[in-house]
C-alpha cells in the first residue's frame, strides 16, 4: 500500500473512530462527519490524477455539494437540539430509552 | 409545513430511493441515499418536540455515517479495480465494509440500537415511511451486489437480527418500538436468504412492506401507540379490530396467513442447501416474535368484548377511514394460495 493510500485510509479511520467515540458534545460528532467527508473528497480528487481519466474530475465537486448539504442539516439539528434540550450535550438525548 | 416546502421535500423523498435503485454507478447510488436522508429529516423534525428532534438527530448521524462508509468502500474498490460499476464489486474488504454499512443503514443487529428509539420519537405515518420506503434503497444495493457478498457474514447478521428482534421486543409496551423489533426480525430473515435466492428475498420484502403498512395504518386509525390503549379498539372499529388480530398473526408467520409464505419458502431453500442448524434457529427465534404479537392481539381482540377496560381516558376523534386499508388488509391476510403465481412473477 503506497503512503498515499495509507494516509487516506488512516484519515478516514481516525475520523470514523472520532465519530463513534464522541463523549460530550454533538458538534464534535458533526466535525468528525465533516472530516470523513474531507478525506473522501481528497480520495476522489486523487483518483482521476492517478489513473489519468480527466473526465472524472467533476466528481469531487458533486460529493462536496452533497456533503455541504449534510453539514447544513447537521448544524440545523444542532440548533434544534439547543432549542428543545437546552444544550448539545449528548447525555441529554435520553428521552426515548426503552 | 407550507406547500412550497412540501413541494420540494416530498418529491425528493420519492426520488431518492428511486435514484439509488436505477443507478449503475456508485456515486449516483450514494447521491440517492443522501437525498433520501436529507428529505426525511425535516419531515421527522417537523414538530419541534424534544422527542422528535432527538429521533431526527439519531437518525441523521446513523444514516450519514453509513452513507460515508458506503462511499469509502466504493472508492477503495475503484482504486483497486479501476471501475465504479455496482454489479462488479470484487474487492473483499470493500464488500465487507459495504455489508456493514448497509447493515447500519437498515438496522440489522448488532447495529440495531437506533431503530426502536428513532421509531418511538416520530409520528406513526413517519415511522411507516422509515420502515418501508427507506429500506428500499439499501436493500436494492444489497440485491445488486449479492453475488460478491460474503455469505457467512450475511448469515451471521441475519441470524443475530432474528434473535435480537424476537428477544428485544419481549419487554416493550409501546407499539412503535414493537414494530421496530418486528422490522429487525423480518430484515434478518431477508438477509439470511440474500445470497442463496434473490427472488425469495424480494418476495419477503414485498410481503413485509404490505404487512407493515397495514399494521401502521391500523395504528393510525385507532390513534393508539401503546398496548394498553389497544384495549379500546373494539369500541372504535370492531371489524378492524378482528383484522388487526389477523394481521398480527400474519406478521408472526402463522399459516394459513400470508406471512407464513416467506418463512416457509426460506426454510425450504435453507434445507435444500443443507443449512439445517440455521434454519432451525431461525424458526425457533420466530417463536419469540410470536409472543409479543400474540400479546398485542390478546389485549386488543382476544379479551372478548364487551370487556372491562382499564384505560378509558382517550379522546375520541372522527375516524377518517383510509381507502387503501381494505386492499392492504386483504393482501396481508389472504395472499398465500397464489404463492406459485408470485414465485413466477417476481
Amino acid at each position: 500500500m503506497t503512503p498515499l493510500h495509507f494516509s487516506y485510509y488512516s484519515a478516514f479511520t481516525i475520523s470514523i473512530m472520532g465519530l463513534s467515540f464522541h463523549r460530550t458534545h454533538l458538534i464534535s460528532t458533526l466535525l468528525c462527519l465533516e472530516s470523513m467527508m474531507l478525506s473522501l473528497f481528497i480520495a476522489l480528487s486523487l483518483w482521476p490524477i492517478q489513473l489519468s481519466i480527466s473526465s472524472f474530475t467533476l466528481t469531487p465537486m458533486l460529493m462536496l455539494a452533497f456533503s455541504a448539504c449534510e453539514a447544513a442539516m447537521g448544524l440545523s439539528l444542532l440548533v434544534a437540539s439547543s432549542r428543545t434540550h437546552g444544550s448539545d450535550h449528548l447525555q441529554n438525548l435520553n428521552l426515548l430509552q426503552c | 409545513m407550507t406547500p412550497y416546502t412540501n413541494m420540494i421535500i416530498i418529491p425528493s423523498l420519492i426520488m431518492g430511493p428511486l435514484l439509488t435503485i436505477s443507478s449503475n454507478h456508485w456515486i449516483l447510488a450514494w447521491t440517492g441515499l443522501e437525498i433520501s436522508t436529507l428529505a426525511v429529516i425535516p419531515l421527522m423534525a417537523q414538530q419541534h418536540h424534544p422527542r422528535a428532534i432527538e429521533a431526527a438527530i439519531k437518525y441523521f448521524l446513523i444514516q450519514a455515517a453509513a452513507s460515508t462508509l458506503i462511499l469509502f468502500s466504493s472508492i477503495t474498490n475503484a482504486w483497486t479495480l479501476g471501475q465504479w460499476d455496482i454489479m462488479q464489486m470484487s474487492n473483499t474488504v470493500s464488500c465487507t465494509i459495504l455489508t456493514t454499512a448497509l447493515a447500519i443503514k437498515l438496522g440489522l443487529a448488532p447495529f440495531h440500537f437506533w431503530l426502536p428509539e428513532v421509531l418511538q420519537g416520530t409520528t406513526t405515518m413517519m415511522a411507516m415511511i422509515l420502515t418501508t420506503w427507506q429500506k428500499l434503497a439499501p436493500l436494492s444495493l444489497l440485491v445488486m451486489t449479492a453475488q460478491s457478498l460474503n455469505t457467512p457474514l450475511l448469515l451471521m447478521l441475519g441470524l443475530t437480527s432474528t434473535i435480537i428482534g424476537g428477544w428485544g421486543g419481549l419487554n416493550q409496551t409501546q407499539l412503535r418500538k414493537i414494530m421496530a423489533f418486528s422490522s429487525i426480525a423480518h430484515l434478518g430473515w431477508m438477509i439470511t436468504i440474500l445470497t442463496l435466492s434473490i427472488k425469495l428475498m424480494l418476495i419477503t420484502f414485498y410481503i413485509y412492506i404490505i404487512m407493515t403498512m397495514t399494521m401502521f395504518t391500523m395504528m393510525k386509525l385507532l390513534e393508539t401507540n401503546k398496548i394498553s390503549t389497544t384495549m379500546m379498539s373494539w369500541t372504535k372499529l370492531p371489524t378492524m379490530n378482528t383484522m388487526m388480530m389477523l394481521t398480527l398473526m400474519s406478521l408472526a408467520g402463522l399459516p394459513p396467513l400470508t406471512g407464513f409464505m416467506p418463512k416457509w419458502l426460506i426454510l425450504q431453500e435453507l434445507t435444500k442447501q443443507n443449512m439445517i442448524i440455521i434454519a432451525t434457529m431461525l424458526a425457533l427465534s420466530s417463536l419469540l416474535s410470536l409472543f409479543f404479537y400474540l400479546r398485542i392481539s390478546y389485549y386488543s381482540t382476544i379479551t372478548l368484548p364487551p370487556n372491562p377496560i382499564n384505560f378509558s381516558k382517550q379522546w375520541r376523534h372522527k375516524i377518517n377511514q383510509k381507502p387503501y386499508l381494505a386492499m392492504l388488509t386483504t393482501l396481508s391476510i389472504t395472499l398465500m394460495p397464489i404463492t406459485p403465481a408470485l414465485m413466477t412473477t417476481t
